[in-house]
């Protein structure tokens, strides 16, 4: 199955998701997941992406874990998002917010984050090469659990990769993981895996990430991962 | 004590000392307002340098909103002998973004100071607080339709004018030179003192953003790209708006046109012809403030060969130079300068002139207009798309305004750049006498190879240009210490010198500008 992004987003517009977009396998996820904590629950999830496959088999995997949580919105360099998402911050309203951005609009978002007074879990850079991906991430004690299953499905999926993770007030050194690369087929299950993962935040949840689509041509690029809590 | 391996603590302070500070913080400023926790510190610790962000690492983030407050955090500072990096906005980016210095010192951020105190349109200026950014400036310009318009770096709409002047930074309109329209600043030292430069200190004085040098020793300067007091407040020259606005770029097909270009533009901008910085951007510049990207047009490791770029010229009409440039004033004015400045480059034979209307909505004209026109945007965050992965140091030295001179600049940067395969990203800010080459070393940070080669050549572009004469004016943190070097000891001992007096307890941004009571030595 291809990923066409226009289409994730405009099922998800009509309101129905699982049933539209991603069909039975994403049900059952959703059925699976343990109910997530009151905290969590309580918070709606939003979406930043931007164009491009990457970002479509990200909402894949955060639709997977997200459901009717989940919201998504359309990211560029644009200031009047970026001031108004600022605002947003401020006004203190409970929200969580995932993402997967280019490095330009992260760049701009993370920094909006700062000052807008947010809390931030996971700041996670992405290189994607054909078969090969390097992995940057900066986390907290509280995406702990994300680090390591990302980590295990990294290695599960088969393409080659590095991962090095720094923890906010950890120690100096880097943790560092890599693993060969075995087979190219699934070599984009990383943008799943963390769409995955940085929805399931804060809840209970022990699945792994649905498989992703295999996309028609290779997703190669520079990426930038979060999650983000006002 | 050692450092603690588990948590990030100042360096030198224990956790207890460290602990009975921040307790005295959550008094002074409330509890809110003093951020230990890692969800919130980890927002200020995203860099784009060539280390391991553990080396910027903050222990505590503060806010402050009024001046009693900063004079309060000095004043436990100083008690438990606590560093503290100020930041206004935090977003110099390539030069260092919001982290410190050095992993463990505290950030001051003082972005809920955000008050625009006051702007006179009749006398042309500003007083901000630091947390003011030119965002905030332009709409309330707007709103209030005032005849006066801003000048600010690229980062515009989010960056502010206390933090880009105290860092010297440029803009692109005739008010470019920022802190040569800077005008009376409030200072917090470090003994809690409140020092107003100028005519501040005059009791009832209406001239502080007025009349820059008051009477005796003239200070300001000093606290720029310096660690001597804390700025909270701050006074700026605003230009009138002028009736008349011409932008135009100049596209050149010829690395080796720089030569030419420069030669003709100095005498235009030392007569005042063309009043604003100019600016003369590289192929790879436009390229990612037009929003492309090089895997576009080459996936290979290394840098872009010249034969790709030719192609992009060839495929986009960007020129391997392309200068960018206003006229403003009434009709009469600009059409004068217009046939001054069109005959020039008639006579030089070389250079195809677009206007405005040409251009149309056209990026990257379209962007450059805006930033010469003080209208802010965020179109040359592109660059981080170009090569992606995080990476970005600006480096950027003096160069004579002398084609020769920025000829031999660009050639080496370039095959400096090259041997580490990194591209030439780069445009030149074209002041009457000098030039700002600034360059944007760009890398893929989740690269650890690509990483240590970015910092080598970073490292060899400071050393090579050193060796010619050459030194940057201005570099992020990581490069510090090592830039103050270039500008010989006798500079340093003189800095040293005043940070003893003023900071004893070095507890002002250590490290900035490579001054820092723990670690010099006079040589």
């Amino acid at each position: 199955m291809s990923v066409n992004r226009r289409f994730v987003l405009k099922s998800m517009a009509l309101g129905s998701i699982a049933g539209v977009t991603m069909g039975s396998a994403v049900r059952a996820l959703a059925a699976g997941t343990a109910a997530p904590s009151a905290t969590a629950a309580a918070r709606p999830v939003l979406a930043l992406a931007n164009e491009g496959a990457a970002q479509s088999i990200f909402l894949y995997g955060a639709l997977a874990a997200g459901g009717p949580r989940l919201q998504v919105q359309r990211v560029g360099c644009d200031p009047g998002f970026m001031l108004d998402f600022e605002r947003q911050l401020r006004s203190r309203q409970p929200m969580r917010v995932i993402g997967l951005l280019d490095d330009a609009s992260a760049a701009l978002l993370v920094d909006i984050a700062r000052s807008g007074g947010a809390r931030m879990q996971w700041l996670g850079q992405h290189t994607v090469e054909a078969a090969f991906s390097r992995h940057h991430l900066l986390d907290t004690d509280s995406a702990e659990g994300c680090s390591q299953q990302f980590s295990r499905q990294l290695q599960a999926c088969g393409a080659g990769f590095s991962l090095n993770e720094e923890r906010q007030n950890g120690p100096i050194g880097p943790r560092r993981m890599s693993g060969p690369s075995r087979s190219a087929g699934q070599s984009a299950q990383w943008a799943s895996s963390i769409g995955y993962l940085l929805a399931s935040l804060g809840t209970r949840t022990t699945l792994t990430a649905p498989l992703a689509p295999v996309a028609s041509t290779p997703i190669t690029g520079s990426f930038v991962s979060f999650s983000i809590e006002a | 004590m050692p450092e603690q391996n588990n948590a990030v603590l100042p360096r030198g302070v224990v956790q207890e000392e460290f602990d009975k500070a921040v307790e005295k913080f959550r008094v002074l400023l409330g509890k809110e307002s003093v951020l230990v926790k890692a969800d919130q510190l980890l927002p200020y610790n995203k860099i784009m340098l060539s280390v391991e962000n553990a080396a910027h690492a903050p222990s505590a983030a503060l806010t402050a909103t009024t001046v009693e407050q900063v004079q309060g955090v000095v004043r436990i500072c100083n008690e438990h002998k606590i560093p503290i990096w100020t930041i206004s906005t935090g977003r110099n980016f390539g030069y260092g973004s919001a982290a410190p210095s050095q992993r463990g010192q505290v950030i001051l951020d003082l972005k809920k100071m955000n008050k625009i105190i006051k702007i006179d349109t009749d006398m042309c200026y500003a007083l901000v607080e630091p947390g003011v950014t030119y965002g905030q400036l332009y709409d309330h310009i707007e709103e209030n339709n005032l005849p006066v318009m801003l000048s600010f770096s690229a980062p515009s709409a989010i960056a502010g004018p206390v933090g880009n002047t105290m860092d010297r930074g440029v803009g692109y309109t005739p008010y470019g030179e920022h802190f040569m329209m800077q005008c009376g600043m409030e200072v917090v030292l470090a003994n809690g003192d409140v020092y107003r430069t100028g005519m501040g200190g005059v009791k009832g004085s209406n001239t502080w953003q007025i009349f820059k040098w008051g009477y005796g020793p003239t200070l300001d300067g000093m606290f720029t790209q310096a660690n001597y007091g804390i700025t909270t407040k701050m006074g700026f020259w605003l230009m009138p708006k002028p009736p008349v606005f011409k932008p135009f770029e100049v596209i050149f097909q010829s690395e080796e046109d720089i030569v030419e270009i420069v030669d003709l533009l100095r005498p235009l901008r030392m007569s005042g012809t063309i009043p604003n910085s100019v600016v003369i951007a590289s192929t790879l510049w436009e390229a990612g403030s037009a929003h492309l990207r090089r895997s576009d047009y080459i996936t290979e490791p290394g840098h872009t060969p010249d034969s790709v770029i030719k192609q992009m010229q060839k495929d986009t009409g960007m020129g391997a130079w392309n200068l960018y440039a206003a006229l403003y004033g009434t009709q009469e004015q600009v059409d004068v300068n217009w046939k001054i400045v069109t005959d020039a480059f008639k006579r030089l034979g070389k250079g195809r002139i677009v206007t405005q209307e040409e251009a149309g909505d056209k990026q990257p004209f379209k962007y450059r207009a805006e930033l010469m026109s003080g209208v802010p945007n965020l179109q040359e965050f592109g660059l981080y798309n170009w090569r992606g992965g995080g990476g970005s140091m600006w480096f950027a030295p003096v160069s004579e305004a002398r084609g020769s001179e920025c000829e031999k600049q660009a050639r080496m940067a370039k095959r400096i750049l090259h041997k580490h395969g990194l591209d030439y990203v780069a445009e030149f800010i074209v002041a009457p006498r000098d030039m700002h080459h600034v360059i944007d070393v760009l890398f893929d940070r989740t690269n650890a190879e690509e990483t240590r080669r970015a910092d080598a050549c970073f490292n060899e572009l400071l050393d090579e240009f050193e060796k010619e004469g050459y030194a940057v004016y201005r570099v992020n943190t990581r490069f510090q210490e090592r830039v103050a070097r270039s500008y010989g000891p006798v500079k340093r001992d003189v800095e040293h010198a005043i940070k003893r007096a003023l900071d004893p307890n070095n507890i002002l941004a250590p490290g900035r500008s490579g001054i820092n009571l723990d670690t010099y030595k006079k040589a």
